[in-house]
């Protein structure tokens, strides 16, 4: 269980993230919504170690508290984070970012395990090894991305906006991709604007305000509620 | 003639790559300006000195010994002096200027404490300088040792930067410093480790150095402004660039002292310096883009 409660990020006077809480299950896919400056990547960043958070702020994950953990300690941890803008190391191979994905101390032992099931699960990483990240399409550097996240062993994944920028052909891989990933056993927090595709998959969701949760329900709830569907289903905004 | 010039060239240009990819290690990877470089080169090579004077022991044990000793102290001044710096700059720009401040300032104890040891006075000695015959043309034996022993170092740290995990994960945090938190590196511990490499090769060269080269507790700058022609030359961060950068600087430097004129060896130097950010500002085999 990962557990995140009263949540705060302030950039300078600007608070981001008010109070936020929210909770992913074992095996659960959560989704969080919200516009664009809602405050969703803040916290994710925020729970990844990337940026410090208020105080009063709590993130645990089993037992353990993540606060005041640095990044890679969290990624040690069980937490691997998918940023925004995939932050894959475009200068190196397909190959050498996944060899990086399983820098990770608890990564070492099922690394091959773990190199097998993501070239399964993106079957074009496998063509491409040797190919510098750079180079690559968009979709496929989120293949690199997801994929070096999950040669860490995570216990969860956390994903921001992964379907930034994709066709609707490569958005439906990719949440198929998140279906079977969960379904292996990995619990799932993607922060999205695209509400319709990802309450699809989701198990929960959480929606998100001028940096406060205004709303959470199952999946299948928010995608019926009538609020929900003008703010994020409405009109000719999503695909 | 020809060959000979040749080979003392490539010797020479050896040992620009070895200091300019220190150097790449250092700038690339730690994020550090470090002007004081090349003193650590001079006082590595008055350690061989006393080695070899005062010891009456092989400079080749001098590489053995100086080199670790170099990266403690490098370690040593990363952890003191320069993380409070990386710690506070708000930018990589400002850790730029700020460790350029700090470095310039450490340039001159070394370089004093040097002075104060052994005057501005010219060293060198005598070791291995037996003539080789290769192909009609004489080397010095302790000029080929030196080339060999710099190429043995720097592909043994480029395969080590391309072939382990722990060498991929350095150029990693040279590539994307926050990416590379997010896949469990501790970049400050690698920057420091990074440094600390940086400083044992500088100290690797300047052992080689004082084999074939007369030195002063001055030169230190002149080795740093090479480090720095070099590594701008091949592209920042680029250590096959770099390799090849200090090989052609070397090569157009013997040649044009020998077949042109000796004074206009540092002329040399910076036409084709200038040659190359004009026609390639990204460094022969940098990226444009960033």
């Amino acid at each position: 269980m990962l557990e995140v409660a009263h949540l705060s990020v302030q950039y300078g006077r600007h608070r981001a993230v008010d109070d936020v809480g929210l909770k992913v299950g074992a095996g659960e896919i959560v989704v969080v919504l919200g516009a664009n400056g809602a405050g969703k990547s803040s916290v994710l960043k925020a729970v990844a170690g990337l940026q410090r958070p208020g105080t009063g702020t709590r993130v645990t994950l089993g037992a353990r508290e993540l606060v005041g953990l640095p990044a890679h300690a969290i990624v040690e941890a069980g937490l691997a984070l998918v940023p925004e803008g995939r932050g894959i190391f475009g200068e190196l191979t397909v190959r050498e970012n996944l060899l990086l994905g399983a820098f990770a101390r608890r990564a070492r032992a099922d690394e091959d395990r773990n190199r097998a099931r993501v070239l399964a699960l993106f079957p074009r990483l496998a063509e491409r090894l040797e190919q510098t990240a750079r180079t690559m399409s968009g979709g496929e550097q989120q293949m690199v991305a997801i994929g070096r996240a999950l040669m860490s062993a995570p216990e969860f994944l956390l994903l921001d906006e992964p379907s930034l920028g994709l066709s609707p052909l490569l958005c439906g891989e990719l949440f198929r991709a998140l279906k079977r990933i969960r379904d292996d056993g990995i619990s799932v927090l993607l922060v999205e604007q695209n509400a319709k595709r990802s309450l699809a998959i989701a198990d929960r969701g959480y929606l998100i305000e001028n940096g406060r949760v205004v709303g959470e329900g199952r999946a299948a709830d928010l995608a019926r509620d009538p609020a929900v569907q003008r703010a994020y289903l409405g009109g000719a905004r999503q695909g | 003639m020809l060959l000979e010039v040749t080979l003392s060239g490539v010797t020479l240009g050896g040992m620009y790559a070895l200091v300019a990819m220190g150097l790449t290690l250092q700038y690339g990877v730690a994020r550090i300006m470090n002007l004081s470089y090349g003193e650590l080169l001079i006082a590595a090579a008055f350690a061989a000195l006393w080695f070899y004077s005062g010891l009456a022991l092989s400079p080749l044990l001098g590489l053995l010994v100086v080199p670790p000793l170099a990266f403690a102290l490098s370690y040593a001044i990363y952890r003191i002096l320069l993380q409070p710096l990386v710690r506070r700059a708000k930018t990589r720009d400002a850790l730029e200027v700020d460790s350029i401040l700090a470095t310039f300032g450490l340039l001159f104890v070394i370089q004093g404490v040097m002075l104060a040891a052994f005057g501005g006075a010219y060293y060198s000695y005598s070791f291995l300088s037996i003539p080789l015959h290769i192909a009609g043309a004489t080397v010095a034996a302790n000029r080929l040792l030196a080339l060999v022993l710099a190429v043995v170092i720097g592909l043994g740290l480029y395969l080590a930067l391309t072939r382990t995990r722990l060498g991929t994960a350095v150029r990693a945090v040279a590539v994307d410093p926050v990416a590379a938190q997010l896949v469990a590196i501790d970049v400050r511990t690698a920057s420091a480790l990074a440094f600390a490499l940086g400083g044992a090769l500088v100290a690797a060269a300047g052992v080689l150095v004082s084999m074939f080269l007369t030195f002063n507790a001055n030169l230190g700058v002149v080795f740093t402004l090479k480090a720095l022609v070099v590594v701008i030359m091949g592209g920042v961060g680029n250590l096959l660039g770099a390799l090849i950068a200090g090989l052609v600087l070397g090569l157009v430097e013997n040649y044009v002292a020998v077949f042109v004129d000796p004074g206009l060896t540092l002329a040399a130097t910076y036409a084709i310096f200038l040659l190359v950010l004009l026609v390639r500002p990204q460094g022969l085999l940098g990226r444009s883009s960033r």
